[in-house]
């Protein structure tokens, strides 16, 4: 599973949790691959996906959450997602 | 201290447009004259040369307020106000990616007429909007 975080450098708000979010992915998928792109870096891709507030996440090239979730809300959707990878 | 009249002069705005601001809380008068007309400091030129810039960048009027409190902030800093920046600049390209793709579509509808003696009956382009419509018509009752 890849998940992409966008975020701009400077901003509070993209920091915030970012470990936390980071440790919530390992630890529910263990084959995690986690990206933080710098949104000025990739603007194209970020509008390509509909990303219109920072920070946004990404999961498998989908934008799943377009403001920062909480950890738990973030666990609890990439455990389902992974349980259904699993599945299918 | 300026009158609105004055006020609304110097920047290029309406007096209408000034009075808007003031009801929706972005602008206020600094003092009243004696015969009781609101008056405007240099602080209010300031503040709507800032909003003036702002609505130039496609900030919405929430926004510009959302700006201009984070401006009055010491705790705020300059990565707050980036952040929104950006932002912003994602929602213009989605729009201009928007736009693009309607021109295009145009592009297709304008080459498809390409004989504009056409009587309005026939019209393609008529045409394909009406089955565009009548398509999506059958697609929202699904």
């Amino acid at each position: 599973m890849k998940i992409e975080l966008f975020y701009a450098p400077g901003c509070d708000k993209c920091a915030a949790n970012r470990e936390n979010l980071k440790a919530a992915a390992s630890e529910h998928v263990p084959d995690v691959e986690w990206c933080e792109l710098n949104v000025l870096d990739h603007m194209e891709y970020a509008v390509d996906l509909g990303v219109l507030t920072l920070p946004a996440i990404a999961i498998d090239g989908v934008l799943e959450f377009p403001s920062l979730p909480k950890v738990k809300q973030f666990a609890d959707a990439i455990a389902r997602k992974a349980a259904s990878l699993e599945r299918s | 201290m300026l009158t609105i009249g004055k006020l609304a002069t110097l920047l290029g705005m309406t007096v209408d447009t000034l009075r808007f601001y003031e009801r929706e809380g972005l602008l206020a008068p600094a003092s009243k004259s004696e015969g009781g007309y609101r008056l405007y400091d240099e602080d209010s030129v300031v503040r709507l040369r800032f909003i003036k810039q702002a609505r130039d960048c496609g900030f919405t009027l929430g926004e510009i307020e959302q700006l201009l409190v984070l401006r009055g902030q010491s705790e705020a800093c300059c990565g707050d106000v980036r952040r929104r920046a950006i932002e912003k600049k994602l929602q213009l390209e989605g729009k201009i990616r928007a736009l693009a793709a309607m021109s295009k579509a145009l592009d297709h509808l304008i080459a498809d007429c390409s004989n504009e003696t056409h009587p309005i009956d026939g019209c393609p382009i008529l045409a394909a909007l009406e089955k565009a419509t009548t398509s999506s018509d059958v697609e929202g009752n699904k």
